[in-house]
C-alpha cells in the first residue's frame, strides 16, 4: 500500500535506514589518539611520582586531558581509575616527604 | 697531743660546713653555721632582714643615683662573702667561664621549610593548583561553548531537514526507527546526526566538528597556529541514484592534498587540478575530475552560482562512485583486498570565524545545506553519454586489473616463500634423521616429488602452446 505523498515532499519512510556507526578498523586515521596515549602517560607518571613530586602533579594534568578529550562511549571507570591513581600517587608523595616542591631552575 | 689531734680534724669540720653552705645558700653567707641557729624558726632569717634592711637603705640612697650603683653594691657583697671563704677554692672559675663562650659559639640553624608555618614556601604546588583549577574553568567554558554552537546549528537547520528526510536523528540504538529531533554527541568537541528516508539516497551523515575548546593544551597550541570549526557532510547512495563518475571542487591546497590521500581521486583523476576560473567559479577554487563531461554536467548554473556565493565556507565537495576513504598502508605479507567502495557525495564545509565563532555563524551555513540538497537531486538526474559511459567503464576496468596484478604478484612472492619454506625444513628433517637408511629413502622420495613437479609443469606449458595455436 503506497501512499501519494505530495510531488514537491521528498521524504519516503520506505527508505529509512538505520544509523550504523562507522567502523574504526577500516580507517583507523579517523579516530583521535589522545585520550589512550594521555592515560597511559598519566599511569607512567603515577608510578614514577612516588619517587618524583613533578611526576605526580604531571600525572594529574595527564589524567585530566585524557578526560577531556575522551569519547562519550568511554567507559569511565577506566577514566576514573587513571584519574585516583594519580591523586593517589601525589598524596603518598607528600605523605612520604612533606617538603615543598623544589623548581627545577 | 692526743686533744691536738682530735681538736684539728674539728677545726677542719667547721670551717668545711660554712663553705659548703656557701656555695648553695647565699642566704646564710654571714658565716653562721647551721647548727648555730636556734629553734626558733625565724631566727635564720632575722640577719637577712637586718641585710635587706641594710640594702634597702643603700638602695634609698641609690636610687636618687645611678641605677647601676645598686648593682655595683650587690657586686661588693658578692664579693665580700666570697672573701671570707678560702681564694683558692676559687680559683679557675673565672678561666672555665670563659673557656666555655670561646669553644661554642651560638649556631642559628635556619628552620627546614616543611617545618615553617608558612604556606609560601608551597608555592609551586600553589601554583600546580591553580593550573588545575584553570583547566577545569576551560573544560566547562569550552564544553559549554561547543554545546551552544551545535545547538544553534541544529536550530537553524531543523526544519530544513525535516522537510527533506523522514528520519532525523537516531543514535542505531534504539529498537525502532524513531526521529530522535536531536544531534548525537560523540564526544566534547564532535556531534553527529544521522538522516534518512528520502529519494535519491540512503542517507546523510552530518558531523559537526568543532575545536577542541574544552582542552586547555589545545587552546593554547591554536593560538600559535589559528583553525576553524568545520562540518562534514556524508552522503551515502544506491546505484540507481548516481551514474559511474569522480569529481573534486575545492580550494587548491586541499585538492592538492587529497589527490594524493584518496584512493579514488588518486586512481582516476590523475591529472592536475585545474583551476576553477575556467568554469565561472573563484580563482582560490579548482577542479578535479575523471573526465570534462562530468565537470560540465556537474557544474550548472545553478551549482557554480552556490559554490562562488559560498566560496570561502567551502573547503572541498567530492563526488565519487568509486570511494573508499584515504589509501590505506598495506601491511607486508598481507595480500592487496580490492577496497570496498560505495556511491558518496562528500561535503567539507569550514565555519566563518576562524575559531571565535558566534551562533550566528553556525546559522550562516544553512545555505550550504540547501547546495547539497540540490546536490543530491542534481547527481541523480546526471547521466553520462553513451561515449561518457564507455570511458568510465574503461577506467574502473583498468584499475581491477592494476590490483589484480599487484595481488597476483604478491601471492606468487607469498606461494615463493612457502615453498622455500618447505624444502628447507624437508632438508633439515632429512639431515636430522639418524638412520643412514632411512636418510636415503627420504632423499629419494623428495627427489622423486621434485621430478613430478617439473613433469606437470611442462606438461601446462605445452597445453597452453597447443592452445595458443
Amino acid at each position: 500500500m503506497m501512499s501519494f505523498n505530495n510531488v514537491s515532499d521528498p521524504r519516503r519512510q520506505n527508505k529509512i535506514l538505520r544509523y550504523k556507526a562507522p567502523s574504526t578498523e577500516t580507517n583507523p586515521t579517523l579516530e583521535d589518539p589522545t585520550p589512550d596515549y594521555m592515560n597511559l602517560l598519566g599511569m607512567i607518571f603515577s608510578m614514577c611520582g612516588l619517587m618524583l613530586k613533578w611526576c605526580a602533579w604531571i600525572a594529574v594534568y595527564c589524567s585530566f586531558i585524557s578526560f577531556a578529550n575522551s569519547r562519550s562511549s568511554e567507559d569511565t571507570k577506566q577514566m576514573m581509575s587513571s584519574f585516583m591513581l594519580s591523586i593517589s600517587a601525589v598524596v603518598m608523595s607528600y605523605l612520604q616527604n612533606p617538603q615543598p616542591m623544589s623548581p627545577p631552575w | 697531743m692526743r686533744s691536738v689531734h682530735l681538736l684539728v680534724p674539728a677545726l677542719l669540720l667547721l670551717l668545711a660546713f660554712p663553705v659548703s653552705r656557701g656555695r648553695y645558700n647565699d642566704d646564710f653567707d654571714d658565716g653562721e653555721d647551721i647548727a648555730d641557729f636556734d629553734d626558733n624558726d625565724f631566727a635564720e632569717f632575722e640577719d637577712m632582714n637586718d641585710d635587706q634592711e641594710e640594702e634597702d637603705e643603700d638602695e634609698a640612697t641609690v636610687e636618687l643615683e645611678d641605677g647601676l650603683d645598686g648593682f655595683e653594691d650587690s657586686e661588693a657583697q658578692d664579693q665580700d662573702m666570697y672573701s671570707k671563704y678560702d681564694q683558692e677554692e676559687f680559683e679557675g672559675i673565672g678561666d672555665m667561664e670563659k673557656g666555655h663562650s670561646m669553644k661554642d659559639p651560638l649556631i642559628i640553624h635556619t628552620v627546614p621549610a616543611h617545618l615553617q608555618n608558612s604556606w609560601e614556601s608551597y608555592y609551586m604546588e600553589i601554583l600546580m593548583v591553580t593550573g588545575l583549577l584553570a583547566y577545569i574553568m576551560n573544560y566547562l567554558i569550552g564544553k559549554n561553548k561547543n554545546s551552544r554552537l551545535a545547538q544553534a546549528w541544529f536550530n537553524s537547520h531543523k526544519e530544513l531537514l525535516e522537510s527533506n528526510f523522514a528520519l532525523v536523528g537516531d543514535d542505531g540504538t534504539s529498537k525502532e526507527a524513531v526521529s530522535t529531533g536531536k544531534l548525537n554527541q560523540e564526544n566534547e568537541h564532535i556531534y553527529n546526526l544521522w538522516c534518512s528516508g528520502r529519494v535519491c539516497c540512503e542517507g546523510m551523515l552530518i558531523q559537526l566538528k568543532f575545536l577542541k575548546r574544552q582542552d586547555l593544551l589545545n587552546v593554547l597550541a591554536r593560538m600559535m597556529r589559528p583553525i576553524g570549526d568545520q562540518v562534514q557532510i556524508k552522503v551515502t547512495l544506491n546505484e540507481d541514484d548516481m551514474d559511474t563518475f569522480v569529481f573534486a571542487v575545492g580550494t587548491k591546497k586541499v585538492m592538492a592534498k587529497l589527490q594524493k590521500e584518496m584512493q579514488d581521486l588518486s586512481e582516476f583523476c590523475g591529472d592536475k587540478p585545474k583551476s576553477g576560473a575556467k568554469f565561472g567559479l573563484p580563482d582560490s577554487l579548482s577542479i578535479l575530475s575523471e573526465m570534462g563531461e562530468v565537470t560540465d554536467g556537474v557544474m550548472d548554473n545553478k551549482m557554480v552560482h552556490y559554490i562562488t556565493n559560498n566560496a570561502e565556507k567551502i573547503e572541498s565537495i567530492h563526488f565519487s562512485d568509486q570511494f573508499s576513504g584515504p589509501k590505506v598502508m598495506q601491511e607486508e605479507g598481507q595480500p592487496l583486498k580490492l577496497p570496498e567502495t560505495k556511491r558518496t557525495l562528500l561535503f567539507t564545509f569550514n565555519v566563518p570565524g576562524m575559531g571565535n565563532t558566534s551562533p550566528k555563524d553556525m546559522e550562516s551555513l544553512l545555505p550550504l545545506m540547501n547546495m547539497v540538497i540540490y546536490s543530491i537531486d542534481k547527481v541523480k538526474k546526471l547521466r553520462l553519454n553513451r561515449e561518457g559511459k564507455m570511458k568510465a567503464d574503461r577506467n574502473r576496468a583498468r584499475v581491477e586489473e592494476n590490483f589484480l596484478k599487484q595481488t597476483h604478484a604478491q601471492r606468487q612472492e607469498a606461494a615463493q616463500t612457502r615453498r622455500e619454506e618447505k624444502k628447507r625444513a624437508e632438508k633439515e628433517r632429512i639431515m636430522s634423521e639418524e638412520d643412514p637408511e632411512r636418510q636415503r629413502r627420504l632423499e629419494e622420495a623428495a627427489q622423486r616429488r621434485e621430478q613430478k613437479k617439473i613433469e606437470k609443469k611442462q606438461m601446462k606449458m605445452k597445453q597452453i602452446k597447443v592452445k595458443a595455436m
